[in-house]
């Protein structure tokens, strides 16, 4: 387990985003004005790098650069890529971090390279079977002493078929991040599934709940159904990777579905554009309780290491503060409190 | 006076040109109110940025060296620089400050902020008593003109700028007609010769480096004084131990850490500045038992963390070429920050 250390070097695989690494770079120059305890060691092609720094307000004293010709795109399977590819910006900065270069890793390129390069240098930590992928959404409610209007979905993809066990362990690291990211000290944790009575679910939900209602040290509140999420009813939703998976997506989905109908009433009629018009503060509003880029990205949880995923379209605000989350893990040593939380 | 008694000093055989606002002292005149406590702040008061006393002090150990500092600060100042300057035991040969009570009495209100038709003459004229073999090394800072101040001195007295882009220059940066008589009389007389051999600009404002390429590998951008005592070791000017000691200093009085430095230095590699022997240098200074270096950190930690920051970097890639500087082009630079000609974007 990384002790807590006074400066903390967080890793940023500079290749592989949608914006292409000039975007990650400025997200890291950012975080070197911003932030004086953080240094940003930046992985990937070095002339590339140097190229859109040189033009940039960075903070040299703050920043260093390893140099990795290769990088895995969003298209190519993980497993192959890296097998292919030893030496892509995400396996050497696995690597770096495992070695004690960094502290932590933040990449907005693909998910699956990112767990599986963590899955490959990093140890999982005692008590914890299966990483899990989790996600951050926007939801009615604000919780913790941040206001954060986010809630976290885990798992939603590193661990497809969870056991009880897993479920448990999910339950306890989400209400571990969720206390160090969010400063909400008591997150409420629940069980995602078709209907909130305890014997609800299929026998692993069922068997998860019983052991979740007996620990202590977390506030368990039982189980909740898909509603439940944008209402942002518990902080916490613990679920498998397969359902987790359907239910982003398919948030996601509606998310898109609104935009799109908003464009078209836009198009459509000049009394649907008027509308839309008096409504734009409130959208505005909303725009910023929902701004995922304040958040920057979700974590990889269940590792002695922290991996922050950053959203693909991360543009460089949104990367700054993948990599201040980042820092905020370590600094809060997310690992050890997760530990003590599965010895509860 | 007996004649063995007269012992003249030796003529210096390098002069170190500094400026003092934002590349010696850390000063805020962003706002008035800045203006005014910086105005009356007592010597004490004022902090020197990270590294530029030891730099100095260590750069005049040979003896044979002559400290030049030409400030944009009203010469009402003096007395509270000097005695600054006296705290941090730095001792200089040359020291001007900007007659703004002069300027302001004959109405020449352009020569309040405007830089060039100040700094200069003063610089050409100080070369002119200087021995024609005596090496430049420029200290100046990225708040105001100094890059192409200097870049433009360095080239008038190598005879590399004509007299036409010259007055060009001096038209277009708002010179008035006494000081470009000034900078041609005093040009006139300087030998020709090519001195300057670095020219260092302090990041005071975080500026990128890529907005002095242009001026070519003379000009080299720094983000701390550990940067600039590196490259000063690569150039012959200041042995490993005595980079050591810079570090130190900087360690101990202004938070820096083996994180910093050594990002430092990998910064300057990346830029292409030829620095592996450098590193050598200080690896060797490194070895046996040094109480310096234990203040810092364990010797063996400061190796590994160099060195990896060198082998991170894979090849070496080559160094910037050699241009030369089309000052007609870049006159926005010189202009004061807040004129509405002054270009903010990087040069390519």
């Amino acid at each position: 387990m990384v002790g807590k250390p006074q400066h903390i070097t967080i890793a940023f695989d500079v290749m592989g985003s949608d914006h292409g690494p000039e975007e990650v770079v400025r997200g890291a120059a950012q975080l070197s004005l911003e932030s004086p305890h953080i240094h940003a060691l930046l992985v990937g092609d070095r002339p590339v790098i140097d190229a859109a720094l040189a033009g940039i307000k960075h903070n040299g004293e703050r920043i260093s650069v390893h140099h990795a010709a290769d990088f895995v795109g969003m298209d190519e399977k993980p497993g192959e890529a890296l097998a292919r590819k030893p030496e892509s910006s995400v396996a050497v900065a696995a690597r770096l971090v495992a070695e004690g270069e960094a502290h932590a890793l933040v990449s907005a390129g693909n998910t699956g390279a990112g767990v599986l390069a963590c899955k490959r240098h990093f140890q999982l930590i005692p008590g914890v079977r299966r990483a899990a992928l989790a996600t951050v959404y926007p939801t009615r409610g604000v919780r913790g002493a941040k206001q954060d209007p986010f809630s976290l979905i885990l798992d939603v993809g590193a661990t497809v078929e969870a056991t009880a066990e897993d479920l448990v362990a999910f339950a306890v690291m989400g209400s571990a991040y969720a206390r160090i990211i969010s400063r909400n000290e008591r997150p409420k944790v629940a069980l995602l599934s078709n209907g909130i009575e305890p014997q609800k679910g299929p026998p692993r939900v069922v068997e998860a709940h019983q052991r979740l209602s007996q620990m202590t040290g977390l506030n368990f509140t039982g189980n909740v159904e898909g509603i439940d999420i944008p209402r942002g009813t518990v902080d916490v939703i613990v679920t498998d990777g397969f359902v987790g998976n359907v239910c982003l997506k398919m948030l996601e989905g509606v998310h898109d579905t609104v935009m799109e109908l908003a464009q078209y009433a836009y198009k459509e009629s000049l009394r649907w554009r008027a509308g839309l018009a008096m409504l734009s503060s409130g959208i505005e509003r909303l725009k910023d309780i929902t701004d995922w880029e304040q958040y920057g990205g979700a974590p990889i949880l269940g590792f002695d290491r922290i991996f922050i995923k950053a959203h693909g379209r991360s543009k460089a605000r949104a990367i700054a503060n993948a990599g201040k989350v980042a820092a905020k893990a370590v600094a809060n040593e997310l690992g050890t409190a997760i530990q003590e939380g599965l010895a509860r | 006076m007996s004649l063995p008694d007269r012992i003249d000093p030796r003529p210096p055989r390098r002069i170190y040109r500094w400026d003092l606002d934002k590349t010696y002292l850390q000063t805020d005149f962003e706002s008035l109110r800045d203006l005014f406590r910086t105005a009356f702040q007592k010597a004490h008061e004022k902090v020197a940025v990270p590294g530029a006393s030891a730099l100095i002090r260590e750069l005049a150990e040979q003896g044979d060296s002559r400290l030049c500092i030409v400030s944009g600060s009203p010469k009402q100042m003096r007395a509270v620089l000097e005695e600054k300057l006296k705290l941090d035991g730095v001792q200089w040969d040359e020291f001007v400050l900007k007659d703004n009570v002069s300027n302001l009495l004959r109405g020449r209100f352009r020569a309040l902020r405007g830089q060039v038709g100040y700094k200069l003459p003063v610089i050409l004229e100080s070369r002119i008593h200087a021995p024609v073999e005596a090496e430049e090394v420029l200290f100046g800072d990225d708040a105001e003109a100094d890059a192409f101040i200097y870049s433009l001195y360095a080239d008038l007295i190598a005879g590399r700028v004509d007299e036409r882009v010259l007055s060009q220059v001096l038209e277009a940066g708002g010179v008035y007609p006494d000081d470009v008589a000034r900078v041609h009389e005093a040009w006139k007389k300087i030998p020709v010769a090519d001195p300057v051999r670095r020219i260092f600009i302090h990041l005071d404002r975080l500026t990128p480096p890529a907005h002095f390429t242009a001026y070519g590998p003379r000009v080299v951008p720094i983000f701390n004084y550990f940067q600039a005592a590196l490259v000063l070791l690569a150039d012959g000017h200041l042995t490993a131990p005595q980079v050591l000691k810079i570090a130190v200093e900087m360690v101990q009085t202004a938070g820096h850490n083996i994180i910093t430095l050594s990002n430092s230095f990998q910064d300057l590699l990346r830029r292409g500045l030829p620095l592996q022997q450098a590193a050598i240098a200080l690896s060797q200074a490194m070895e046996g038992p040094n109480a310096l270096l234990k203040a810092m950190r364990p010797v063996p930690d400061i190796l590994a963390a160099f060195s990896k920051r060198l082998a991170a970097l894979g090849t070496q890639p080559p160094p910037p070429k050699v241009q030369a500087v089309d000052y007609v082009s870049l006159i926005s630079h010189a202009l004061p920050r807040t004129h509405k000609g002054r270009s903010t974007k990087p040069s390519t």
